[in-house]
């Protein structure tokens, strides 16, 4: 029996450091691991005596292009735990500034990260030489979220306005209009994007995810939602420990999380819109018809639509939240802390951001655990690369790599985030 | 006669303070912050240089000052000046999501965006990167130095544009 190890020692356009690691015995892939060598963070434990006004600033610590997941999983946690509802036209403040984050990671992974590897190009700096103009677009959208960002947060990178019980400053009037007249344009601009991204070359594949995402009685989700899975998960947030269990492997200083009795699922852009789709508008469903998905996507390549649709609901909703707002008395309600427990359960723009936190009877963290979702999502991708290197066995090992390499980037794995933690390494028996 | 409008200068100190010595640009740029003629640019920019594409839309030059990789002097001041020094290629990219000061360049060069005219970038020899630590001593005793030559160079641009 031959045996052959294929390996990616640095995994191109994804953030973070990993490796990947393959393992053919003969004509089977005996073993993918994503192998995540990222330092371990340890933001869990350093949270514990901290006070809660400064967690939402430390935990936005976490990752630099989805600081806002963090922010708000921990104030909607902290705000659990102290009996706090914030809602109205704050609520609705924190759906704009996770708005700006959603066009701003999608735009950066749709143009800069995801297309070159449908147009066959390295990376987006060669893609530019052919493809100025959608380049300059994508820009031009990222920018605005990041505009939406400094407005509601203060800065583009780890804002500093949210706290819990709402923010600690509110946006002017002017502020807000000046945004919306940006969001038009990048929301004509998305359209483009979507209508762009539809027309590349598909590999012809459909994964059996068990899809899991936010549901929300009437909107796509953002902040709230009940637990959903394709599988018939249906549960509170607060039960989450019971539903999925992370572990320790070997390879990874990130944990692996499963379905309890089950095994791999699936966050993310895929399954929020299969979860979600008829809580988009009609036209953003139309324009999901026109680009060629179906109410429920399980081809991983073909995220990159999703993740430009969502660019156009995010646009979409934020415009509706400015023409809809009237500014609060308060930028913030009164929280009173207390000893006890709160759970929070947002969408980052790749998944669920899970926090749970004890709090002593001053407010201070006791306890707290994160679970971010490139930790989720790293088995079904080790599953996604099995499958497609398994189809592959008898092709170099140059176009193993790479189409393994292509298998991680359909997820946009955040690796920094994951590692509480890409090498392509193909080993052939 | 027409009179010409001064040319346009922007600084740009770079860099992560909490990681040692890469926090060199960041500290040179706040020590220029009353020592630089009026209506010069001033910026720190952590980690995405991207950003940066907007910021020096309009200007005429730009001076960057930045932490250089380890070569066995730390605190060694390099000036790479317009031309040969600056890579016009960035070469592979050391981050996924963000992009470094060259590729930001070439990148705007490529989608036909403004570029400052002139750009110069101060380049000091960093000893060590160690998470939360202070600028090495070397590089703390090149600050003054290269504060100096900043000024100096933004003197003369003003001036000669």
């Amino acid at each position: 029996m031959t045996t052959k190890r294929l390996s990616v020692d640095y995994l191109a356009r994804v953030e973070g450091e990993g490796a990947l690691d393959l393992e053919i015995e003969g004509d089977r892939v005996a073993a993918a691991r994503l192998r995540i060598f990222e330092p371990p963070r340890l933001f869990e434990a350093l949270l514990r005596g901290r006070g809660y006004v400064e967690t939402p600033d430390i935990v936005a610590r976490i990752c630099g292009i989805c600081p806002i997941a963090y922010q708000m999983s921990a104030a909607h946690a902290l705000e659990d735990a102290f009996g706090v509802r914030v809602e109205g036209q704050l609520r609705a403040l924190r759906r704009l500034i996770y708005c700006g984050e959603w066009i701003e990671s999608h735009a950066l992974h749709v143009v800069m990260l995801h297309a070159p590897d449908f147009l066959g190009y390295p990376d987006a700096m060669r893609m530019a030489a052919d493809h100025g103009e959608v380049v300059r677009q994508g820009l031009e959208v990222k920018k605005v979220g990041n505009e939406v960002l400094r407005v509601l947060g203060g800065r583009e990178i780890h804002p500093v306005n949210v706290r819990v019980g709402g923010f600690y400053r509110l946006p002017t009037r002017r502020e807000l209009a000046g945004l919306a007249e940006r969001l038009e344009r990048a929301h004509e601009l998305a359209v483009g994007l979507v209508r762009w991204v539809a027309t590349f070359p598909f590999p012809d594949v459909e994964r059996d995810y068990e899809l899991v995402a936010l549901r929300h009685p009437d909107e796509y989700p953002f902040n709230e939602g009940r637990l959903v899975s394709s599988r018939g998960i249906d549960s509170d947030i607060a039960d989450f420990e019971a539903t999925f269990a992370e572990r320790q492997v070997p390879h990874s200083t990130a944990l692996h999380a499963h379905v309890r009795q089950r095994g791999a699922y699936l966050v993310g852009p895929l399954a929020r819109y299969g979860l979600n789709v008829d809580r988009l508008p009609a036209e953003v469903q139309a324009l999901a018809s026109e680009a060629g998905l179906a109410p429920r996507c399980l081809n991983p390549y073909r995220s990159i639509v999703v993740r430009a649709l969502e660019i156009v609901y995010a646009c979409q909703e934020a415009l509706r939240i400015i023409a809809e707002y009237e500014a609060p008395e308060a930028a913030a309600v009164d929280v009173e802390p207390r000893a006890g427990s709160g759970f929070g359960c947002t969408e980052a723009p790749r998944g669920i951001c899970w926090h749970r936190y004890a709090t002593a009877a001053d407010g201070s963290i006791r306890a707290a655990r994160i679970v971010p979702p490139t930790s989720q999502n790293q088995p079904s991708i080790e599953a996604d690369i099995a499958a497609v290197a398994g189809t592959l066995l008898d092709q170099p090992d140059e176009v193993i790599r790479e189409h393994c390499a292509r298998s991680i980037r359909n997820h946009d794995p955040c690796i920094s985030c994951s590692t509480h933690a890409l090498k392509l390494r193909v080993q052939r028996r | 006669m027409t009179p010409t409008a001064p040319p346009r200068v922007l600084v740009v100190g770079l860099g992560n303070p909490d990681r040692g010595d890469d926090g060199v640009g960041v500290r040179v740029a706040q020590r220029l912050a009353d020592r630089l003629p009026a209506g010069v640019g001033l910026l720190t920019a952590r980690c995405d240089a991207l950003a940066l594409i907007d910021d020096w839309a309009g200007v005429d030059a730009l001076v960057a000052i930045d932490a250089a990789t380890p070569l066995g002097v730390p605190g060694r001041l390099h000036r790479l000046a317009p031309g040969s020094d600056i890579p016009e290629d960035a070469g592979a990219p050391l981050s996924g999501h963000a992009l470094g000061l060259f590729e930001a360049l070439a990148l705007a060069r490529t989608l036909h965006l403004p570029v400052p005219a002139t750009v110069v970038v101060y380049a000091i020899e960093a000893g060590a990167f160690s998470p939360g630590a202070p600028l090495s001593p070397a590089v703390a005793a090149a600050v003054p130095t290269v504060v100096a030559c900043v000024a100096d160079e933004v003197a003369r641009l003003c001036r000669d544009g």
